[in-house]
């Protein structure tokens, strides 16, 4: 969450006193002694986490797209300046030996930029593997919820299902590469099986 | 070649639409669950689907057992952090033709592509 995030909650907060403006950071006033017989529903703390968690989310995959944006950009630019180096190879001056040593290690910089961005977008992968974990949690989360709830006869439950969760990711610190040769031994042990 | 990229994580979206472009392949379809995937999927021209597993409304599984049940000749690649082997062989007998588990490699991608098309 930015700053002008922040200061748009606050500004909300401040026009409706009765609602949390951040609900960590701002808990719910209590009602008036002279509040009529209606009461307020009942605030659900694991729903407070779930509900940060979800912006938590949200937010870090609307950023990391942010990142993406950039990278995209960087690789346009070099595009560009290789283009412009390609035309400045037609001039005849550009025959000395020594520039045409310069252009090729110019060309050759911005290449290795553009798969260093590659390499950047690639790792941007961590976002959904992290969005997946938290989910994780917070099917763990709701499940502790439910199991109080039944157990005290009070409280009201978790929402219904929601995303299908994985329970199976990849150990932290799994490389792409003993990902893949996990997969593809399950994919031959199936086929073979088929074929047996 | 038309593909179709079904995954609820905008941002997987992008990378895996990156590495396509990069090996060749820039006529790329997005959905970002099963549901919204069999709709781009009825627009017809689509010859190939990568897709996620873990997606809201419906997920990767159940969406590729209905795309097998109108289309059991499209190669299908299902690439997902789900990463135990029940969950491989589950997929698999779903009718995916393969499986990359994330996070991965642009190779492993390529790779995985060119053997369904291969």
């Amino acid at each position: 969450m930015d700053q002008s995030e922040i200061d748009a909650l606050l500004a909300a907060g401040s026009k409706s006193a009765s609602q949390p403006v951040v609900a960590a950071a701002a808990p719910a006033p209590p009602p008036a002694p002279s509040a009529p017989v209606a009461q307020e529903p009942h605030r659900d703390p694991s729903g407070h986490v779930i509900a940060e968690l979800d912006t938590v989310t949200a937010v870090t995959e609307r950023e990391s797209n942010k990142v993406m944006d950039q990278l995209d950009q960087i690789c346009r630019l070099v595009t560009r300046q290789q283009e412009l180096i390609t035309g400045i190879m037609t001039h005849t001056g550009s025959q000395e030996p020594k520039v045409q040593q310069a252009i090729h290690e110019v060309m050759s910089a911005g290449k290795e930029i553009q798969d260093k961005v590659f390499e950047a977008m690639d790792l941007m992968q961590f976002q959904d593997i992290t969005r997946q974990k938290l989910e994780r949690i917070l099917n763990h989360l709701r499940q502790i919820h439910d199991y109080i709830v039944d157990l005290l006869g009070t409280g009201t439950k978790s929402e219904g299902k929601r995303a299908s969760i994985s329970n199976t990711i990849a150990q932290t610190g799994t490389t792409p590469d003993e990902n893949k040769a996990h997969a593809d031994a399950v994919i031959e042990a199936f086929k073979s099986k088929g074929k047996g | 070649m038309k593909i179709l990229i079904v995954d609820d994580s905008s941002t997987m979206r992008r990378i895996i639409i990156n590495t396509l472009s990069r090996i060749g392949y820039t006529d790329v379809v997005e959905g970002e669950n099963g549901k919204s995937g069999l709709e781009r999927l009825g627009q017809g021209g689509v010859e190939m689907i990568i897709t996620d597993w873990n997606m809201p409304e419906m997920d990767g599984l159940e969406f590729v057992k209905v795309v097998r049940g109108q289309n059991p000749g499209i190669p299908i690649l299902m690439v997902t952090t789900n990463a135990a082997k029940e969950d491989i062989v589950e997929a698999l007998q779903a009718g995916v033709n393969n499986y990359v588990v994330k996070p991965f490699t642009p190779d492993t991608l390529k790779e995985k592509i060119e053997s369904l098309l291969g």
